[in-house]
């Protein structure tokens, strides 16, 4: 019998091609470009970058509108105080800050000041560095020109989660305060709350 | 004679005069980090995760917390993901793959153990708050299906309301449930003062190994520790640290996996497809052998060679890829120390208090000048 050969090639191709994805448990899924804001297809429980988004702007537009802000004679400066980290997520927490100070300060306009309180360090020794004549620029600085905040923006994580065998559930509590450090009055908060199931394939329960 | 002839032979004669190509033999170092790193790079992707464990553990334990950082980052999935299903989850609830072509991410008590070392790193890294949340995740993983065996790791709770205290929170719940949870064994007061955590493992944890008929169960070898508990000396103190948390009895108090059903459904497969070989074959010979029933003594002759085919084919075993350089207890000790490099004895003493001398030793300790000092001693 004279056939040809391409048929048969073609088979064990084929087949060969078809045991070397069953048997790479590494083989992916080409790369996706997602927006920030959307869930992911290996989206889990915890804290992700679309609930940063959200949350994000939410507090922005809070803060925005909150009265003593609005109504504030110039430019109000405002410290970010780091986050408490309450839940089970372990969480950059400067993700968290840069974003919302981002927000902020574009919702704003020009309108809020953020001090770089979290840089105190670098700040204090580059102004030792000036005064002791190390470095230029010593003549310029009279006195101690860092400014004091005008408020404090503060912000706690709270959760419960549950694991059972039909899967694990996490709730997050997202809470910001705005505080007036003169008088220490909240001028405003808010909150977001997010809840998540889900369930491991069955062969990690 | 033809040139193309006399061309082929010459080539021939070359071809077996050339030297054979030497192998050199592999040149391993001292540095176990560094050969473990060489075994990561050489294992199959299933089992990347753990050999990462078991290099980030040795990593740790000699101090060098970057590489241990990084390498319980890789292998530990982020706190919260879901472990989906795919093409190697597929596999290894098939028929014809045993349970171990899965990645590994190990029994829960091992993913306890893996949050546990990685909250300890943060903790180091000036993070208390990420390392409690550390501490919460490894206890959530613990969900046996009896409700005192449930989330009763002594040190992650004890740890989790040290972690509230010092934050200025009220870890007074979570100190309860470890004192509950420590029995007779007595547990501090928080010391929010207290600089310097020194955590302790003793000994060797369990080992997975196969049980059942056809292996589609995991038995636990129990772990074995020596020490039972470690005392740091001072010129002018003591801190005694007692162990705690047991890992042989945290791994046996889970209960059954569910994956353990799907492997069981494997086990009555390959047992059916056996008994249905070993008694349709020698049927089949002999009525294959008269010309009336011939057709079916084949017929079963066939079906015997099938079944035992299938039943060759078919593997119900139990995944028992184990962490294996996990302690088998664990202990703990806070103290107070001024900034700078200090030194302390350290002493291991076994279950009826007896000095085990040869694990005796000097710790150097560099205590930071700020935030929170924490180191691991293994007994060995």
């Amino acid at each position: 019998m004279n056939t040809s050969p391409i048929p048969a090639l073609g088979l064990c191709a084929a087949m060969l091609l078809g045991c070397a994805s069953i048997n790479d448990p590494s083989h992916g899924v080409n790369v996706t470009q997602l927006r920030a804001d959307e869930r992911g297809f290996v989206a889990g429980l915890g804290i992700e970058s679309q609930d940063l988004v959200t949350i994000a702007d939410k507090m922005a537009r809070g803060i925005l509108g909150a009265g003593p802000v609005a109504n504030a004679a110039g430019r109000p400066n405002i410290v970010i105080e780091p986050i408490v980290n309450d839940t089970r997520f372990p969480i950059d927490k400067d993700i968290f800050l840069t974003r919302i100070r981002v927000a902020l300060n574009k919702q704003a306009s020009g309108q809020l000041n953020f001090l770089a309180r979290d840089r105190i360090d670098a700040l204090e020794k580059e102004r030792n560095l000036k005064l002791s004549g190390q470095v230029t620029g010593g003549e310029k600085v009279q006195q101690n020109e860092f400014k004091g905040a005008d408020f404090i923006l503060t912000g706690t994580f709270k959760g419960i989660s549950s694991r059972g065998k039909a899967g694990a559930s996490d709730y997050v509590l997202y809470t910001f305060q705005l505080l007036d450090p003169q008088t220490s009055d909240v001028v405003w908060e808010d909150f977001h709350e997010i809840k998540k199931q889900g369930s491991d394939d069955v062969t990690y329960r | 004679m033809n040139p193309a002839r006399v061309i082929c032979v010459l080539v021939l004669m070359l071809a077996a005069c050339k030297a054979p190509t030497l192998h050199r033999a592999p040149e391993y170092s001292s540095d176990l980090v560094a050969e473990g790193r060489r075994l990561i790079a050489q294992a199959p992707a299933r089992d990347k995760n753990l050999w990462r464990l078991r290099v980030a553990l040795l990593a740790f334990k000699q101090g060098r917390h970057k590489e241990a950082r990084e390498l319980f980052d890789l292998a530990l999935p982020p706190v919260g993901t879901v472990l989906a299903g795919g093409a190697s989850t597929r596999r290894a609830k098939s028929l014809f793959a045993p349970e171990e072509v899965k990645v590994f991410y190990g029994e829960p008590f091992e993913r306890a153990m893996g949050w546990f070392y990685r909250g300890l790193l943060y903790w180091q890294d000036g993070e208390p708050d990420n390392a409690r949340a550390c501490f919460r995740t490894a206890q959530l993983f613990d969900g046996a299906p009896e409700a005192d065996h449930r989330g009763d790791w002594i040190l992650l709770d004890y740890l989790d309301g040290l972690a509230t205290a010092k934050l200025g929170g009220d870890g007074r719940a979570q100190l309860r449930r470890a004192r509950i949870n420590a029995g007779r064994t007595k547990l501090p007061d928080y010391d929010v003062s207290a600089n310097v955590i020194v955590v302790f493992q003793f000994g060797f944890g369990p080992l997975k190994k196969t049980g059942g008929d056809t292996g589609e169960k995991i038995v636990y070898a129990s772990g074995h520790a020596q020490a039972r508990s470690a005392v740091i000396r001072m010129p002018d103190r003591t801190f005694a640290a007692p162990a705690l948390d047991d890992l042989t009895f945290q791994a046996t108090t889970r209960g059954m996996r569910q994956v353990d059903w799907v492997l069981a459904r494997k086990a009555r497969v390959k047992n059916a497809a056996d008994l249905v070989g070993d008694i349709s074959f020698l049927p089949g010979v002999v009525l294959a052998q008269p010309e009336g029933t011939r057709t079916a003594g084949l017929a079963l002759v066939a079906t015997s060679l099938t079944a035992k085919a299938v039943g060759g084919s078919t593997q119900p075993r139990a995944d028992t890829r184990t962490w294996n350089n996990l302690p088998q207890h664990l202990a703990f000790a806070t103290l107070r120390l001024p900034p700078g490099e200090r030194e302390v004895d350290i002493d291991f003493h076994d279950a009826n208090d007896n000095l085990i001398s040869n694990f005796s030793r000097r710790l150097k300790l560099n205590i930071k000048p700020d935030g929170d000092t924490v180191v691991l001693v293994a007994d060995q």
